[in-house]
């Protein structure tokens, strides 16, 4: 494989963001959330986090190292706060959901990993690893992760296998030890990757900082959401959903999905 | 890939030998027919409420013709038999049905959906298409789909078998189709108490009603791997009745559960760490 050994610099335009992914697997844009949104996004997620493990409601990820209890999951992180509605359709996540998979596409999940001091590595892993080999040619599904701290390599930046989508398979057993890099990007930043490149979490290696991401995992409309949002979605936020918003969560639907033949919506 | 059919349409036709075991003869010919798995009294109750349904469907505002899937009204289609009447919830987990289903895409399936379509005389040919390759991206090394049809009347090629071409469950992609399938499709024919079992690659079409006076009624229960959405949104289809009636097998399957595809990504990998006592503990 003559995969790309760096980042790409942060992309200035949507257009090159796609250039970017299909290069190297990703792209970063810088500066898309700020001052009041990001401090707002932000300390939504820390509050819904506390919660979590103040009343032992956190749960596991099975590509977690499992005896971490300093890493945190956040999952349904959209029915916590209103910002997150926003995230999810941010026009800027759109165009690369649409340029990358096409429309309608549905939103699997929106989930916060959050790292904590000495917290573990993930296993490597490509994002769309439940669709059974071989891939399609395309990616089946795109993540587009929102860094509301400074991601760095000590605080446990997500790390990358930049290039390695072009495999277009899931990492072997004897790869986990391949050569990643650190996806470091300041607060704010908004990071897409494609689902077929490898990466994991890193390893937390300071004393006292936490890192938030929160993970927007979008996918071809054929596939079932990993989130049942019939089930978990804030009963508010369909009521107020944009068209957009409907389709993402599988309320307005064409062909799958369907209530009587028809669109839910 | 050239544009050249490959052996995938040299295998055997798949005439049902009787020989070899069903779960074989669908794994290697795409389908196979279980007669007798309903009785003929059976068989005729199932066809009157399979009527009555189509009633309480236009009566719940549900047109039973689909403008998109069939050239005329002589196919009557009937959508959401799971919540309108329990004999359908009976129908689509029959052991003989999952045993079917497990052999093809493991313990995990979901049930996709379970409609009816009687072809009435003058009903006409949907195109040709294969379930999976509708939805899903080739290639299409694996079945990740298949329908359970139960015959509720005798089906044959006149009164609209659906036509299926033999081998083409083996073709990854559109290039090893034939320029011309039409002389190659073959009915499904099967006496009425029959279930029909074909997998989701298979390419196939309805078939033309062309007697005068013979309806040929089919439920098609679908079946998929975990990972794909099901056709229909069971949370919002079947009623709070319903749902509250179904048992923890029946919520697994229809996908009702709050667990999706995260629960196959721990088994490929790690198993999941036991959740710690949590319940013994006070909630602060």
């Amino acid at each position: 494989m003559s995969a790309p050994k760096a980042l790409p610099p942060p992309a200035r335009d949507v257009e090159e963001g796609l250039a970017h992914i299909r290069e190297f697997g990703l792209c970063i844009m810088t500066d898309v959330l700020a001052g009041p949104n990001l401090a707002r996004a932000r300390d939504a997620l820390y509050r819904a986090a506390a919660d979590d493990r103040a009343r032992g409601r956190e749960r596991k990820f099975g590509l977690d190292y499992g005896d971490d209890d300093s890493n945190q999951r956040v999952w349904n992180v959209l029915s916590r706060d209103s910002v997150f509605e926003d995230m999810i359709e941010h026009p800027l996540a759109l165009a690369f959901v649409r340029g990358v998979l096409g429309w309608p596409a549905l939103l699997g999940n929106l989930s916060a990993n959050i790292t904590g001091p000495g917290g573990g590595e993930m296993v490597l892993h490509a994002d769309q690893i439940f669709v059974p080999e071989p891939w399609a040619a395309d990616p089946q599904g795109l993540n587009v992760a929102w860094c509301l701290d400074d991601f760095t390599e000590a605080n446990g930046a997500t790390r990358i296998a930049p290039g390695s989508h072009r495999l277009n398979r899931a990492p072997r057993a004897d790869e986990g030890d391949v050569p990643t890099v650190p996806l470091e990007a300041p607060a704010g930043s908004m990071v897409v990757f494609e689902s077929r490149v490898w990466h994991k979490t890193g390893f937390n290696r300071t004393a006292d900082q936490r890192r938030a991401g929160v993970f927007g995992w979008y996918t071809k409309p054929i596939y079932r959401a990993q989130e049942n949002w019939f089930l978990s979605l804030d009963p508010a936020i369909r009521t107020f959903a944009s068209d957009d918003v409907l389709v993402l969560l599988g309320y307005k639907a064409e062909g799958l999905g369907l209530v009587y033949g028809a669109s839910p919506a | 890939m050239t544009g050249e059919p490959v052996g995938a349409l040299n295998v055997r036709p798949g005439q049902d030998d009787g020989q070899r075991d069903a779960r074989t003869r669908l794994r290697e010919d795409g389908w196979c027919v279980i007669p007798d798995i309903l009785s003929p009294e059976g068989t005729a109750r199932a066809l009157e409420r399979l009527w009555e349904a189509a009633a309480e469907s236009e009566r719940r505002g549900v047109a039973t013709y689909m403008p998109v899937l069939d050239p005329n009204v002589h196919n009557v289609r009937v959508f959401n038999l799971l919540d309108i009447d329990p004999m359908f919830r009976d129908l689509i987990r029959r052991p003989t049905a999952l045993d079917l289903v497990r052999s093809l895409l493991g313990d995990d399936f979901l049930i996709s959906n379970f409609t009816a379509n009687i072809a009435r005389p003058g009903a006409r040919s949907m195109p040709l298409h294969s379930d999976q390759a509708l939805v899903v991206p080739a290639p299409w090394a694996h079945p990740w789909a298949m329908n359970i049809i139960w015959a509720l009347t005798d089906v044959r090629l006149e009164n609209g078998a659906t036509l299926y071409l033999p081998g083409s469950h083996l073709c990854t992609d559109r290039s090893q189709l034939p320029a011309d399938p039409a002389p190659l499709m073959r009915p499904f024919e099967a006496p009425a108490g029959s279930i029909i079992a074909m997998e989701g690659r298979m390419w196939h079409t309805s078939g033309a009603n062309v007697t005068q006076n013979e309806d040929r009624a089919l439920l098609f229960g679908y079946y998929t791997a975990p990972f794909l959405r099901p056709q229909v949104n069971h949370n919002a289809t079947l009623s709070a009745e319903t749902q509250a009636g179904l048992d923890p097998d029946m919520r697994r399957w229809l996908g009702l559960e709050a667990d999706a595809n995260v629960g196959l990504v721990q088994d490929v990998f790690t198993p999941p760490q036991p959740e710690p006592d949590r319940a013994a503990e006070p909630v602060a």
